[in-house]
């Protein structure tokens, strides 16, 4: 009843008032008519309604962008001209049979290796670290997570003045040693170190805090038995702590390898992808938003998608088998 | 540790001499002192937190000591690493490897000595047998039940073949009925192997039916050490004569009879020698409830009202009111049939039977004038 009377007063508006104005009374009926649905429905679907505005999030940001991205991915569009026209698989064929995709894989591949490995062993390490009692090991521990919650941006901002060839702290530490100006990131081997360094430095806290879960919920008790039993050290660690924190680590590296494929912020800000650091996340980027291949970089979305769901059920299925096994 | 017979060993075990013990302000051991003959089944007893435990990771060497020395095989072992002690130690939590199987867990100490493979699977199967686990080997501890788990943690101290075997209240996670039948199991392979063995427990049942030689402790030291009957027959205080026996020692207040050579007793005077102390002095007076007997004919006794019967079988507990004091006695079946609450019963306190404890110390005072 009221929704009818709102389009009648929105249709009888739009001939007597100012655009403006209509455009006002219409998003006023609507949400009118929204407020009314939603006291209608109350009581019925409380649960349903107060999950409504979430999923309504998610639709719009997420859901219906990925559908949207995955149609036109079946399309030659871009972005600066708006013309439409259906090409089939065509794109797929394209990125399949493009030498550069390759390319750009085999580098996100290289950095994906590299830094995960990094992070794995420093994050370990660290765990290890602080799983004992030590003087401000609390102020310490803080200090230590803080890079994890930094922005990318930050991150790749500081550790670009690091790399800086005049004044960077890097830099000038090689000045003691020689008088040129020392540029790390003026050759492949060491742009891809500068990449991994700074990627590490930010998501090695995040093993960390994982790994160390995992170890404070070994029973000191079995340590203890250990001993008695005399077990040396080393053994210690992988009949007792390993189990414990296996997969806690599997975890850790199955959210490490999806972030890491996605390598885009760190790279974007440190090189611009020079020194063939370009990864498959720039690259993409770069043909959407540079070069305007809307549908050609949906596509490729789609591929890097389709990758990294792969990836993970790769993953779970092994983290799974070896959860049966113990 | 290498199963040397037990004859050509030293004959003091373990000694412990003057060890205390603090956690923070705590006292866990104060000055305790004690002594492990070789062979023996010795027990710790006493209620939780009096520092049991902490003896026994003392000795396995978990636990650095603040004073004092303890002595394995004669040999000083106060500073030395826990690898050389030659101790095996079953722990009230079992402690067992959750990530390995059962023959895995029995397994792993001997892989870590250095064993050859075949000695370990011949072991490992005796061990298997011996502790009927043969069904289980391959399943992890989780899956066991709480019975099956605390054998596998017994085996593993087990197969190393351990001159001396620490165990820490290792029943008391069970349930009654498997209580009792890893009583007379532990009683078994103690007699089987002849090794040392350190029990500690708060159950008197346990210490009195396993210990051959049982030390009660309080507040981190040893209070009295002997044989169960030495214990139950001569407690050297009030605390050892409350903990031992089952039921209780009844213990009244008295005192030292100004009249007659005995005692003012709530129910009247007793003829039972002053205890070389002098008239008037407050003492408690202990007596066993199994000493108490009814009068036969016309025996001097005191007419006792009941108040309670417990029947446990082939015998039944009484408790009597004696002028205001409650007195528990064991009746057998017989004796106790158609004994009922607020009946009067003719009890005799055997004179003899009687301890008496200064009141001021708690100290029980030898029989006589």
């Amino acid at each position: 009843m009221a929704s009818i009377v709102g389009i009648v007063a929105v249709a009888i508006s739009a001939f007597v008032l100012p655009v403006i104005a209509t455009l006002w009374l219409t998003a006023a009926a609507c949400a009118l008519v929204a407020v009314t649905a939603v006291v209608n429905a109350w009581g019925r679907y409380t649960g349903g309604l107060l999950v409504a505005p979430a999923i309504a999030v998610l639709v719009v940001m997420n859901i219906f962008p990925l559908l949207w991205s995955l149609g036109l991915s079946f399309y030659n569009y871009r972005a600066d001209r708006q013309t439409l026209s259906f090409v089939g698989l065509r794109n797929y064929e394209r990125l399949i049979t493009d030498p550069v995709v390759w390319d750009r894989l085999t580098t996100t591949a290289l950095l994906v290796v590299l830094t995960v490995t990094v992070q794995m062993v420093v994050g370990f390490l660290l765990a290890l670290l602080f799983s004992k009692q030590f003087p401000l090991r609390r102020y310490l521990l803080i200090l230590v997570l803080t890079p994890m919650m930094l922005s990318y941006v930050a991150v790749g901002a500081f550790f670009r003045y690091y790399y800086d060839p005049t004044f960077g702290l890097v830099s000038q530490f090689a000045n003691l040693f020689t008088d040129e100006p020392y540029v790390l990131i003026s050759s492949t081997a060491g742009a891809v170190a500068a990449i991994v360094i700074a990627d590490a430095w930010m998501w090695a806290p995040f093993v960390m805090l994982l790994v160390l879960a995992g170890l404070v919920s070994v029973p000191k008790y079995l340590y203890e038995a250990a001993s008695v039993d005399r077990v040396p050290a080393w053994r210690r660690f992988q009949s007792i702590t390993f189990p414990y924190v296996k997969g806690l680590l599997l975890l850790a590296l199955l959210f490490r390898t999806i972030e890491a494929f996605k390598l885009f912020d760190v790279v974007f800000i440190l090189t611009d992808g020079g020194q063939s650091t370009e990864t498959i996340a720039l690259y993409v980027y770069r043909q959407a938003i540079q070069f305007n291949k809307t549908s050609y970089s949906a596509s490729l979305s789609y591929v890097l998608l389709f990758t990294v769901i792969v990836l993970t059920n790769l993953y779970l299925y092994l983290a799974n088998r070896r959860a049966k096994e113990g | 540790m290498q199963g040397s017979s037990q004859s050509d060993r030293p004959q003091t075990a373990v000694t412990l001499t003057g060890v205390s013990k603090q956690f923070g302000a705590v006292d866990a051991l104060n000055d305790l002192s004690f002594e492990v003959s070789t062979g023996k089944f010795f027990v710790l007893f006493g209620p939780s937190s009096v520092g049991k435990t902490t003896t026994l990771r003392a000795i396995a060497g978990l636990e650095k000591i603040d004073a004092g020395k303890i002595e394995i095989d004669g040999q000083d072992v106060t500073e030395a690493p826990i690898r050389g002690r030659g101790v095996a130690m079953v722990f009230q939590s079992f402690a067992l490897y959750p990530h390995l199987t059962v023959s895995q867990n029995f397994a792993y100490p001997l892989k870590e000595a250095g064993l050859p493979a075949n000695e370990i699977n011949q072991r490992v199967g005796e061990t298997v047998e011996m502790l009927s686990l043969s069904h289980r080997t391959d399943n992890q501890p989780s899956t066991l039940s709480g019975g099956e788990q605390q054998r596998v943690a017994l085996g593993r101290a087990l197969i190393q073949r351990p001159n001396i075997l620490l165990l820490d209240e290792p029943l008391t996670n069970l349930d009654a009925k498997l209580r009792h039948d890893m009583r007379a199991e532990l009683k078994r392979l103690h007699r089987q192997f002849g090794m040392t063995i350190i029990y500690a427990t708060p159950d008197e049942l346990e210490a009195l039916s396993m210990g051959e030689d049982i030390a009660v402790m309080k507040e981190g030291t040893v209070v009295q050490q002997g044989s169960p009957d030495d214990l139950y027959e001569t407690p050297r205080n009030l605390y050892v004569a409350a903990k031992i026996g089952s039921p209780h020692m009844n213990l009244l207040d008295a005192s030292i009879s100004n009249a007659v050579d005995g005692l003012d007793t709530p129910f009247g005077e007793l003829s039972t020698g002053r205890f070389g102390l002098s008239g008037g002095e407050d003492v408690v007076m202990g007596i066993r409830p199994s000493d108490i007997r009814l009068a036969q004919d016309s025996e001097p006794h005191v007419n006792m009202k009941v108040q309670l019967v417990e029947p446990l079988g082939d015998i039944t507990i009484v408790s009597v009111d004696a002028a205001g004091a409650n007195l528990r006695m064991v009746l057998s079946e017989a004796g106790a049939l158609g004994v009922q609450p607020g009946h009067e019963l003719p009890v005799v306190i055997p004179a003899e039977s009687v301890h008496v404890f200064r009141k001021a110390d708690g100290i029980a005072m030898p029989a006589g004038t």
